[in-house]
């Protein structure tokens, strides 16, 4: 019966999500109205660890609006998603690209480029794609630690205790994170970046002289602001930022996994396969 | 299924319905290069097979065409554990379930398809799509 309900109370949430695509009712329940002009209940309050640090553990989903297609606001593009746009620095919504990554970004869109994905692939999705990928993340708070268990069954271990980063001659999918707090903010420090992850699966451009700074503002016992600010020299002009809700639910990670039945790599392979032999150079 | 789940069901069903109305773009990448959305399809047929596998599951039915022949459709839906979370249960999908599905049909014309419900005979209706950006999974 519990899980009957938690589906039921899942269908719902997922039927405002889609209704609530406009903003007008998020800004309603900010506002903490509800239909009829009842007062909605207040937001329970920060949980706490024992030494009085935000407790963030739980099963999170981010609300990133179709970040995984887009950062940027776009319209959906035949079966590729829109996304809301989740760029809040620079201010216009728009990433700084330099011009050889944007065009880039655009031809990765194309049907023929679909292969080269590395999710398509079952490789991690990197940071911080990783936690707007439509799939939840754990996060759990082990002394001096914070994890993040991601359902595609990769994970995130980010030490609390002041240490440097690795040398810079390593490099990784998921980085090299470093953590502390600042007040109730979580900021995440982390470099050693691989280079080869796309930021979703329309390819927003990642370098690997990117670094992340991420930060994590609890905001009530139920929700995270999330931001990510992105430095990456060889993609882009100036720094730029996303921020997106990463909201609390009642649910257990499953299971994910990813090479069982991956069919849709060989179709990939096969349009891009198909393209090069028509655009083969005589 | 208890009176209770079926009352659920019903009511998932209406919702997945209103979702899949309030969009109708739900896949990604992989899909817009083998899924044709000028192909949309929707059949009816018997569930031969229902393979719980990740990244996606498949539903294979027999569908019955105008001149009798049956064609063994293969169907493309979301992961398996976001089906599960959607209300899908094995118990429901015997080989045999009647089921009405609507989808988009391959690029290259093969009896596949990628299936955004699932109806079955007594109304229910259950979202079968991937990355819904809007949903709370998968």
């Amino acid at each position: 019966m519990i899980r009957a309900n938690a589906l039921l109370v899942g269908v719902l949430l997922a039927a405002t999500a889609m209704v609530s695509f406009a903003p007008l009712p998020v800004a309603a329940q900010q506002r903490g109205q509800r239909r009829g002009g009842q007062a909605a209940p207040p937001p329970p309050p920060i949980r706490r660890m024992p030494d009085g640090k935000p407790d963030l553990t739980g099963w999170y989903q981010a609300d990133a609006g179709g970040a995984n297609y887009g950062l940027e606001n776009k319209p959906a593009n035949g079966l590729i998603p829109p996304s809301r746009g989740v760029v809040v620095d620079p201010p216009d919504g728009k990433l700084p690209y330099q011009p050889w990554a944007r065009a880039e970004r655009i031809e990765r869109e194309l049907p023929h480029r679909g292969y080269d994905d590395p999710t398509a692939h079952c490789f991690v999705a990197g940071v911080p794609r990783s936690i707007y990928t439509p799939s939840p993340v754990q996060i759990i708070q082990p002394a001096g630690y914070v994890v993040m268990l991601f359902e595609r069954m990769n994970w995130r271990q980010i030490p609390l205790d002041g240490r440097a980063h690795i040398p810079d001659d390593v490099r990784l999918w998921q980085g090299d994170s470093v953590g502390r707090w600042e007040g109730d903010t979580l900021v995440v420090d982390t470099r050693n970046l691989n280079g080869k992850t796309w930021l979703n699966e329309v390819g927003d451009v990642l370098s690997h002289d990117a670094k992340v700074v991420e930060r994590l503002t609890p905001v009530s016992g139920n929700r995270i602001t999330y931001e990510a600010t992105v430095t990456d020299t060889i993609a882009y002009t100036r720094p730029w930022t996303i921020r997106m809700n990463l909201d609390r639910q009642d649910d257990e990670l499953l299971e994910v996994a990813c090479h069982e039945d991956n069919g849709d790599l060989q179709h990939l392979k096969d349009v891009r396969d198909e393209y090069r032999a028509k655009n083969k150079k005589e | 299924m208890s009176k209770r789940m079926k009352k659920i069901g019903i009511l998932v069903g209406f919702l997945a319905a209103a979702l899949a109305v309030a969009s109708p773009a739900i896949a990604h990448h992989s899909f817009a290069a083998e899924f044709d959305t000028n192909k949309p399809v929707k059949l009816t047929g018997k569930l031969t097979l229902m393979k719980w596998a990740n990244p996606h599951a498949w539903i294979y039915i027999d569908v019955v065409g105008p001149n009798g022949k049956v064609t063994n459709w293969a169907l493309e839906t979301s992961a398996a554990n976001s089906l599960l979370r959607r209300g899908w249960r094995k118990e429901d999908l015997k080989a045999g379930t009647v089921l009405l599905v609507e989808g988009w049909q391959a690029r290259n014309g093969s009896p596949t398809a990628n299936i955004t419900s699932i109806t079955f005979e007594n109304g229910t209706r259950l979202f079968a799509g991937s990355s819904n950006p809007a949903a709370r999974e998968q």
